[in-house]
């Protein structure tokens, strides 16, 4: 395998990564924000998913996709609506960056097609719960890059 | 009179050995580089920072600006610079002037993101490596907007 096809690979594995820890994620703050049902099923189902398809991919690439940690670390300790929905931004502003990454790190079309609307999915959840938790902006502006 | 014809027989000589010479030292005038297909969002972003200031939502003004400043700097990056002329990068040239936008609602405001959105999507698939993560996130950026709007 080439350089290339290498470097496409690993971004694809970081993806992967990133919706283990998405899917963990929601799990862990369901219980926190029950009037956010909706939103959190939605945002779960979208990130099972989407580690679906790329556990496929891989798989179709004759790669074995990395399994998932046993556990994950929010950016603070889960204990309440506040710290559930800051959870919930940092795993999809991490999945828009290493969705970001695989943009950037392939050429194959249907890749980058698959990779995009990933990228927008969590850009456009990430901007939901930034507005249910009061932050403002609530959208930023390049979503998948290190200063938004 | 012989003598001012034979001048004229050597000037004549030496002007038609020396003119194909003139012209393959005469550099012909580059071609123009090809648009840039980024411009067009350029003016995009650009367009929609102004509806967006006029439609009062500022946040949206501000993230437009920002990629339309982004955009424009990989414009400049990637414009390949006519030789012989200074070797410091160009200044970039002012922003055009964005016309005042006809219908600023936030209506409108939404249905050009969403164009947007489509344009930078569609050349995020198909442009170099190096282009498509920007693009990418304008795109969602887009997206994002839309449903900070909503």
């Amino acid at each position: 395998m080439n350089q290339a096809a290498n470097s496409s690979v690993d971004a694809l594995q970081e993806a992967l990564a990133a919706e283990h820890a998405a899917v963990w994620t929601y799990g862990l703050v369901s219980a926190f924000i029950e009037q956010q049902g909706p939103a959190v099923a939605e945002g779960a189902n979208a990130h099972r998913a989407r580690r679906d398809t790329t556990e496929r991919a891989l798989r179709d690439a004759g790669l074995q996709p990395r399994p998932p940690a046993p556990a994950y670390l929010p950016p603070q300790p889960v204990d309440s609506a506040a710290s559930a929905m800051a959870a919930l931004i940092a795993v999809e502003t991490d999945a828009c960056a290493a969705w970001r990454g695989v943009m950037e790190r392939t050429d194959d079309q249907a890749r980058r097609k698959s990779a995009l609307d990933a990228l927008t999915q969590s850009a456009i959840r990430a901007t939901r719960w930034r507005r249910t938790a009061g932050i403002t902006p609530a959208a930023t502006p390049l979503p998948g890059t290190a200063v938004g | 009179m012989t003598g001012r014809t034979a001048l004229s027989r050597r000037a004549l000589l030496v002007a038609a050995t020396t003119a194909p010479l003139a012209v393959a030292c005469t550099t012909p005038p580059p071609e123009p580089p090809p648009p840039d297909p980024l411009a067009d969002l350029v003016r995009a972003a650009r367009a929609d920072a102004a509806l967006a200031t006029a439609a009062g939502a500022a946040e949206t003004a501000a993230a437009r600006t920002r990629h339309a400043d982004e955009l424009q700097a990989e414009v400049d990056r990637a414009t390949p610079r006519v030789p012989g002329t200074s070797s410091s990068p160009a200044p970039a040239p002012a922003p055009a002037p964005v016309a005042p936008p006809a219908n600023p609602t936030r209506e409108a405001l939404v249905t050009s993101l969403q164009t947007a959105q489509k344009q930078a999507a569609d050349l995020a698939v198909t442009v170099p490596a190096h282009r498509a993560g920007l693009l990418a996130s304008v795109s969602a950026g887009c997206a994002a907007l839309v449903e900070a709007l909503a």
